[in-house]
């Protein structure tokens, strides 16, 4: 048993940390791993896309694919490695990671024309990509998506809409799920289609969160014509196809944990430096044990996260273990802001441009995001039916 | 990074299992409680023969070389077998500050004998005051020729009744800091003055008051250096701590199969109750205290094996399973019903168990204090 | 709105205590409600004594008739007198009125006359024979059969779990006379404990106490008269017992009231390495969040008992509180075992205990609170259900 990464790892982590420390800027208070702040929010959009192509520039997207997709052909390890430290440091992230995960359903369903025609510029970090799934009637119950593509032709002709798209305003591309057979079993009519965003009859609506960022777009399609050859798998086979890119998401538990680590120490510094009659807030019994508390849940939370990452590149099956994380990460963020909100006080519902804002308002924001985390990427209700059912082996309820 | 275990580590815990099972059944568990000793003599000397009384100490003082993240590993088996004893006693609260601290001649003359099961041990720290910090140690140690003599009351010693030697943490110094002038004793516990008596606890645990009454210890016995003995007992602590909830890990473990399976076999208004989603997730959040608290356990005993320090880890797993194996068991609880309630189910020796791990060498406040210090508030 | 007593209510609120003071021992450190700590052998002529006593005076059955030996008193006597004795964890808060509500709702009238007099009397116990090994939450799967004969009905089967029956002379026992109907097959019918035929086990509880009953029924002769409410009609009663199971939650928050003063006693009192316990911050902490969560039980538990003075449906309410109240009292006894630290896990004969011990016991007892009378899963789905926030069934 060993808990270390190995020294080729470990010098890998830190050239990510050195990049970090020269592109972050200085006092960076960091961004949530769902995307949800720089989508949402014109001048962080701009980072996240200079950002993106400094990744790309470091060859550091896409690092597992084949070199010939613009890939490193890399251990998963290496991807980990990068991933949660680019989480921890709230580095935009979230639209890497939803055009990776496109990216990997392409390399597993799609042809080879796709995936020469796709990937690279997603290496490159060139396209922003939306995940077309939700719609207002198909959340946790996705299978139950109508948005409905009928073969006509060369092409197949899309109506309907999808919601919670997040940054559709600024995505080029969509990996959309469309009903093609409303005849059968609901999974077994769906197919996975890459449409091009400016298609004539797409419109947008934004929404806004309570956040305050309109982070989220409503997408409609009117007649959209989306040629074949861009389907990915076989038509009606497109269940699997999104449960394969489901279940790639499978860290996303684990960011919510190595995210609120940032926050923690934000909050840790605050109570060092912040007197109170003449005595750091940190001092305090109550400060101290509950702050304590967080510590030890991200902590716990953080190592339950490396084991899903060894298990994931031992090729075990990790669905259970990904569901759990998902609902832990979530509630401790969620109390991880309360205390934030609890120690600052009065001063924490200032509006983070407020003169008298501490921390720059950011334990207000994600006490209001934070909200999000329990539901987003998979419901913490979902989650625990998934552990129960296939981690524990219970009946279907 | 690699979470497996050796090939060995497999076949200690499937040996240690099966070994538990057959010969530490819940019948034996529940004499124990009310046994005066609370051992069973011929399965202490099995345990020795397997090699498990030794199994963190030199071989050439008869043990076994092992490393703690073995006697962990050993130590969930015990958890989940509910195993009553001395063992933590023994092995980690007397027998591994012997082995850290203790001169060529005090590890030539116990530890061979606690690798055989001659000799039982334990650590006399907590005082009236039932607490774990160095001020609380108030019990005087003075020197008197060749000797220290001792006096005054330690409570909730564990096995104290039973131990061939006992550890006695006592003050030799009033110094401004309560952190200086505190020296480790190795008593014998059957020494002239020295009088036990074993409370009645919530888990038929054999903890004990220890009265001494002006206890002659040889200069030769002091472990460690005079006045410099805190040190020592903070890592004791961790040990301490470290060990038992490694019990706490395997007790849960435990409580979770048994509450799965029940909920499988269940069955009200025609369906087994593990397909109410109620119980599903109540059975999901407690595979993530379970699990959780295994792979945390791991860690911390994986890096007190490597000689990592490890002071932040072991408050982290103790202030985390302190809480989460309750919850398991109160969980557990609620999922069975009421047969779980009654005396004869299994489940309310884990639920009782849980508590005085809670309990045991600080509990979540105290270790989340610790870890409060470690975050450098 | 008003949230005071009026005079009257709290003269008679005094009376209750000066009772209570008379009838317990000096330094009572109290029990937990219900036959649980009653069949204790030092507590059980205690219990007795109470019950005896307060038959005496006329306090069984305030709201009954008087025809049977009730007072016709207002609801809000009765509600007055079950907190002070629960408050001071009086044995003898019974469940027998229960049992007497139900013939007293759907008995005829000779049984009334029969049964009802000596339990206001105090002379006799009843209990409850309601669950079996297959039927617990889900209640409609009763097994234990009754055939009608000519001048009989026959019974057998088995029951579990029946509190006190060890000292009850009457059973009420909800048996199957239908076994084609799950649902409007059940009888309901009051055997006399000592029928022949009748056998009992009592079963050992985590907390040492053996309060809870198998009663077996082998062949037992239960007369015609004994059934109670209609053939097959045992579905309107096992409704109206659970909508009229109103005071298990308040109970149990009253009890935890006393837990509470006796911490925060003993905080006071205790002083360690020179501080008392009340002036450490985080034990503060945690008196007063079970005082928050004590003290808005006990007000939930007004609203309950003001709609059922006002006769308005209650099974919304008393699911609430039945769950709210064995959350507290749950984390009530942990957090006393935690201020207590090591000293909470020992016994009460021990040497050093504190507080009598009271702490442990209740740590062990009220793991029973959220399963008791219903579990709390059971209660959750009242509440979301018609009776409550009207969410849709399955």
């Amino acid at each position: 048993m060993d808990f270390r990464l190995t020294k080729e790892e470990e010098s890998f982590l830190k050239e990510v940390q050195d990049f970090l420390d020269q592109n972050l800027p200085d006092n960076w208070i960091g961004l949530d791993p769902d995307g949800h702040n720089e989508q949402g929010d014109e001048e962080l959009h701009r980072f996240d896309l200079e950002f993106r192509r400094k990744l790309a520039a470091r060859g550091w997207l896409g690092l597992q694919w084949p070199k010939k997709y613009g890939g490193q052909e890399a251990p998963m390890m290496k991807q980990f490695i990068l991933e949660q430290e680019l989480i921890y440091r709230g580095a935009p992230y979230w639209a890497v990671s939803a055009a990776l995960m496109i990216g990997d359903t392409i390399l597993q369903f799609g042809t080879e024309e796709q995936k020469r025609r796709f990937l690279l510029p997603i290496a490159h970090g060139e396209v922003q990509w939306l995940v077309g799934m939700s719609e207002p009637n198909a959340g946790s119950d996705l299978a139950n998506l109508q948005l409905r593509a009928v073969e006509e032709g060369d092409y197949f002709v899309l109506n309907g809409q999808k919601t919670w798209q997040t940054g559709g305003h600024y995505a080029d591309w969509v990996c959309l799920y469309a009903r093609t057979d409303p005849n059968v079993k609901k999974q077994k009519g769906i197919t996975t289609f890459l449409v091009d965003l400016k298609s004539p009859g797409i419109t947008m609506r934004r929404i806004s969160q309570m956040t305050g960022h309109p982070a989220f777009c409503e997408v409609f399609y009117d007649s959209v014509r989306v040629p074949k050859e861009n389907v990915v798998g076989q038509v009606n086979a497109g269940w699997s196809v999104a449960l394969f890119g489901v279940a790639t998401e499978k860290s996303f538990g684990y960011w919510l944990i190595n995210s609120g680590r940032r926050d923690l120490e934000l909050l840790i510094r605050y109570c060092q430096e912040t007197e109170v009659n003449g005595r750091p807030m940190g001092k305090d019994p109550l400060i101290r044990s509950r702050l304590a508390q967080i510590a030890i849940e991200l902590e716990v939370g953080r190592t339950l996260g490396r084991r899903l990452h060894w298990m994931a590149t031992k090729g075990m099956p990790i669905v259970a273990e990904a569901c759990q994380l998902k609902p832990f990460g979530g509630g401790i963020l969620q109390r991880l802001a309360n205390l934030g909100l609890q120690i600052l006080g009065p001063y924490g519902q200032l509006d983070e441009k407020s003169k008298w804002v501490k921390l720059r308002g950011r334990m207000k924001y994600l006490y209001l995001a934070s909200a999000a985390m329990t539901i987003e990427g998979g419901s913490n209700e979902a989650s625990r039916n998934t552990v129960a059912q296939v981690g524990l082996g219970l009946p279907r309820s | 990074m690699d979470l497996s275990f050796s090939e060995e580590q497999e076949m200690l815990w499937k040996s240690a299992r099966d070994f538990l099972a057959s010969r530490c059944p819940k019948t034996v568990v529940r004499q124990m409680e009310e046994d005066e000793k609370g051992y069973v003599p011929e399965l202490w000397k099995e345990m020795a023969g397997l090699g498990w009384l030794g199994l963190p100490f030199p071989e050439r003082y008869g043990g076994g070389g092992f490393k703690f993240l073995d006697l962990a590993i050993l130590l969930e088996e015990m958890g989940r077998a509910c195993l009553p004893g001395p063992f933590i006693s023994t092995v980690v609260l007397g027998g591994m500050p012997v082995a850290e601290w203790g001169t060529e001649e005090q590890k030539k003359e116990i530890l061979p004998k606690v690798c055989e099961g001659k000799a039982i041990m334990t650590l006399a720290l907590t005082e009236p005051s039932a607490r774990y910090d160095a001020g609380s140690v108030k019990v005087k140690a003075v020197v008197d020729g060749g000797d220290y003599v001792i006096s005054g009351t330690k409570l909730f010693v564990p096995d104290a009744h039973i131990a061939d030697y006992i550890v006695v943490v006592a003050r030799t110094a009033e110094k401004a800091n309560p952190e200086e002038g505190i020296t480790l004793f190795i008593m014998d516990g059957k020494s002239r003055g020295v009088s036990t008596f074993v409370l009645r606890t919530i888990a038929g645990d054999k903890q004990c008051e220890l009265t001494m009454d002006k206890v002659r210890v040889p200069k030769g016995m002091v472990l460690g250096k005079v006045d410099k003995g805190w040190e020592m007992v903070k890592k004791v602590i961790e040990w301490g701590a470290l060990a038992k909830t490694a019990e706490m890990v395997g007790g849960a473990q435990q409580v979770m199969e048994m509450t799965i399976q029940y909920a499988k076999d269940r069955v009200q208004f025609d369906r087994p109750i593990g397909s109410f989603q109620i119980i599903q997730h109540y059975l999901a959040d407690m595979s993530i205290d379970v699990d959780s608290s295994r792979v945390s356990l791991h860690k911390a005993a994986w890096m007190l094996s490597e000689g990592i320090g490890c002071t932040k880890e072991v408050s982290v797993i103790k202030g985390w399973v302190s809480e989460a194996y309750r919850r398991v068991t109160a969980q557990a609880h609620q999922i069975h019903g009421a047969i779980g309630f009654t005396k004869d189910h299994d489940l309310e020796l884990y639920y009782r168990r849980a508590k005085a791990g809670e309990l045991f060498f600080g509990d979540a406040d105290f270790h989340r204090e610790i870890v409060a210090q470690q975050l450098g508030l | 709105m008003d949230f005071r007593y009026t005079e009257e209510e709290e003269a008679f609120r005094r009376e209750v205590q000066a009772f209570i003071k008379e009838t317990v021992p000096p330094g009572w450190l109290g029990v937990d409600p219900g036959p649980e700590e009653e069949s204790r052998e030092d507590v059980y002529p205690l219990a007795l004594k109470t019950w005896r006593r307060l038959g005496e005076k006329g306090w069984i059955g305030l709201t009954w008739p008087k025809a049977y030996g009730g007072q016709e008193s207002p609801l809000w006597k009765e509600m007055i007198l079950l907190q002070e004795l629960s408050h001071h964890g009086v044995p003898g808060v019974d469940v027998s009125s229960a049992q007497a509500d139900l013939v007293l709702t759907f008995g005829t009238e000779e049984q009334k006359k029969r049964f009802i007099p000596p339990i206001t009397r105090g002379e006799v116990k009843w209990c409850i024979g309601m669950s079996e090994p297959d039927a617990g939450s889900d209640t409609f799967a009763v097994k234990l059969r009754a055939v009608e004969e000519k001048d009989c009905f026959v019974l057998n089967g088995q029951k579990i779990w029946s509190s006190g029956a060890h000292h009850a002379k009457y059973e009420v026992v909800y048996a199957r006379t239908d076994p084609n109907n799950k649902h409007l097959g059940l009888s309901v019918f009051i055997v006399d404990l000592q029928s022949p035929g009748v056998t009992m086990r009592q079963i050992m509880q985590m907390t040492g106490l053996a309060p809870f009953c198998e009663v077996f029924f082998d062949n037992v002769r239960v007369p015609k008269e004994n059934l109670l409410g209609e053939k097959n009609g045992g579905w309107a009663i096992l409704l109206h017992a659970f909508g009229a199971e109103r005071t298990y939650g308040l109970f149990v928050l009253y009890n935890a009231k006393r837990y509470l003063e006796q911490l925060v006693q003993f905080c006071r009192e205790t002083h360690v390495n020179g501080e008392p316990l009340a002036k450490d911050p985080i034990i503060r902490n945690k008196l007063a969040q079970m005082a928050i969560e004590i003290e808005v039980g006990l007000n939930l538990g007004h609203e309950l008992s003001w709609l059922a003075m006002q006769n308005q449906p209650t099974v919304k309410a008393s699911s609430q509180i039945k769950v709210h109240g064995g959350g507290v009292a749950q984390r009530v006894a942990n957090m006393g075992m935690q201020i207590l630290g090591l000293y909470g896990q020992l016994s009460e004969d021990s040497k050093w205990v504190k507080i009598g011990g009271r702490m442990r016991h209740t740590y062990l007892g009220s793991v029973g609170f959220t399963l008791a009378g219903g579990t709390s899963e059971v209660s959750r789905g009242h509440i979301a259900g018609k009776a409550g926030l009207g969410l849709p069934k399955r």
